[in-house]
């Protein structure tokens, strides 16, 4: 069969329909460094500027051969475009994301959202950058991503307010929740709208490492639902750290795809959700392209077991960090598509 | 007149039930009685504190409620620390600790933060977002004996290996503790760090159960 453009391959995998080989993507940030070096940028100019974000982030999937292209990188441009300063670090030379190192808001009462939210901060430069992005590589999917609401909450507030308020003061932390996923509907909308192929909601810091599945079915997965809700398909939910307990309730969102990070049983939430769900991540993003110890083999070797593990691609568990060993993000790109050949669970192949 | 038993009893049970209220007036009892500060602080607080994290642990509490108790045990400790005579102490070490440059988290910081202040040891918060040159800066300052960094994102943990051969390099005997959610044990090692906690939630238990050595050994001293 003739080979499929990665854009095909992206939005076949999401109907289920037979693909050529496995897609090598991902919901979450995969822009590299070899990528931000051959254009000549620097890691922190990257995130202020529609051009550079999307060239950075379109040059590192080609050069790499993934099937995605994926936009924003960081976690700030709501609390930002609520009018909360943002660290870039710009005198690191360290590689370090955009941080809000003090929120305005001191009080849950505080949290309200303008309703022109989505032209404020960078949120129209990100926007323009997935234009941007679907002029530089038409044969790609675009994949655009927000925070869940509780983990932008911590972007908004001191997180611990809310983590003692889920006790304390429930019927303010539904509130803020509420809030929060209004205005997050209105920020996917306005990525969707630019043109993303498929969203990722990220509602990484809610694994039971943080919170009870109790407290996960009451205040994150009606917030969850809303927003998966309010987006056509495709969408992927994903969640770090320990979620073996809420894949169930992950299951019930109304997501395409689920994604994890390493820390889930990626056997048995196969055998919770069944064949037909699309299964992604439990990729270690540090171990296989990054840590210098690791070989090439190595890293080859740990696909085929992800692989094997019945993802239904290769999707990194987290951001890709930027500084990947070379060698090993090739071999790690080239053992997907030769091992990805055989069918997945989910999705058959031509 | 309440015995030990009884106010321990109060002390732990009102650590694990999250009831500030109870463990400082439980506290403030154990004084007024005239029983040994640190009695109170090691067998009721920190016993208290080692039953939460068996909870944590079992997937009973989550990190909300360990968030609950640490305040119920901070309550308590504010009353009796200001009791215990220096001499008294049994430890005479500094801890500095801090989120490393590019993590504005710092809960998992806190919660470690909270094994040192009830062992006794003087804790040098360097607070989060903390430039890397900081830690070797304040470890060479107060000649403390550890270092504890904590990274949430696995973009900032990188970090901490350049920490370490810096203050490896100046002090040899320094140990280094890591935590956070992305630092594996494997990493930890790798860094040449000599402890490890493995996430914000894990951060408590490890942190706890030093606390558990802790009292294992004034038991046995």
């Amino acid at each position: 069969m003739t080979e499929l453009t990665p854009k095909e391959r992206v939005m076949r995998l999401f109907k289920k329909e037979p693909v050529d080989t496995m897609p090598f993507f991902s919901g979450m940030g995969m822009v590299l460094m070899p990528a931000i070096n051959e254009l000549g940028y620097q890691f922190p100019k990257v995130h202020n500027n529609a051009e550079m974000m999307a060239k950075s982030a379109v040059m590192s999937s080609k050069m790499f051969g993934f099937d995605s292209v994926v936009v924003p990188y960081d976690m700030t441009c709501e609390s930002q475009a609520v009018g909360n300063k943002i660290s870039l670090y710009e005198d690191s030379i360290d590689i370090l994301y955009p941080t809000i190192p003090e929120k305005i808001w001191k009080t849950m009462e505080e949290v309200e959202f303008p309703d022109n939210i989505t032209e404020l901060g960078r949120i129209p430069m990100v926007c323009e950058a997935i234009k941007i992005a679907k002029q530089e590589a038409p044969d790609h999917a675009i994949g655009g991503w927000i925070l869940g609401p509780f983990t932008m909450a911590g972007q908004l507030l001191e997180l611990d307010l809310l983590l003692k308020g889920v006790f304390k003061q429930k019927d303010m932390v539904e509130q803020v929740m509420d809030r929060i996923t209004d205005m997050l509907i209105k920020v996917g909308k306005a990525y969707k709208d630019a043109g993303c192929d498929y969203m990722t909601l990220r509602e990484m810091a809610t694994g039971t490492d943080l919170l009870s599945p109790r407290t996960w079915k009451k205040v994150i997965q009606p917030r969850v639902k809303k927003i998966l809700d309010s987006w056509e398909s495709p969408k992927v939910l994903h969640i770090c750290g320990a979620t073996d307990l809420i894949v169930p309730m992950m299951n019930e969102c109304g997501a395409d795809a689920l994604s994890f990070d390493i820390k889930n049983n990626l056997l048995e939430t196969r055998e919770k959700v069944g064949d037909d769900m699309l299964l992604f991540g439990n990729f270690d993003v540090y171990e296989l392209p990054c840590k210098e110890e690791t070989t090439a083999e190595e890293a080859v070797e740990a696909i085929k077991v992800n692989i094997d593990g019945t993802v239904d691609a290769v999707w990194p568990g987290c951001d890709l960090w930027p500084d990947i060993k070379v060698e090993n993000m090739k071999a790690i790109v080239d053992t997907t598509r030769e091992y990805g050949k055989k069918p997945s669970p989910a999705v058959g192949r031509t | 007149m309440a015995t030990q038993e009884e106010l321990l009893e109060k002390l732990k049970e009102g650590v694990v039930e999250y009831e500030e209220d109870t463990v400082k007036e439980a506290s403030q009892q154990w004084l007024d009685e005239g029983y040994v500060a640190l009695d109170g602080i090691m067998d009721g607080l920190a016993a208290g504190m080692e039953i939460v994290g068996d909870l944590y642990d079992k997937n009973e509490y989550f990190v909300p409620e360990v968030l609950m108790c640490a305040d119920a045990l901070y309550g308590g400790l504010a009353i009796l620390r200001p009791h215990v005579p220096d001499s008294e102490e049994g430890v005479n070490a500094q801890v500095v600790i801090g989120s490393i440059q590019g993590d504005v988290h710092d809960i998992g910081k806190n919660l470690v933060k909270m094994m040192f202040d009830v062992a006794g040891w003087d804790v040098h918060d360097l607070g989060r977002d903390v430039p890397l040159e900081n830690f070797v800066e304040e470890q060479l300052r107060t000649d403390s004996e550890v270092v504890a960094m904590s990274a949430m994102m696995t973009t900032t943990m990188l970090g901490m290996k350049k920490v370490i051969a810096m203050i490896k390099e100046k002090n040899p005997n320094v140990a280094i503790m890591l935590g956070g959610a992305p630092v594996t044990k494997d990493v930890a090692n790798l860094f040449g760090a000599d402890g490890y906690a493995e996430s914000a939630g894990n951060a408590v238990s490890e942190g706890i159960k030093m606390i558990g050595r802790l009292r294992e050994m004034r038991a046995k001293g």
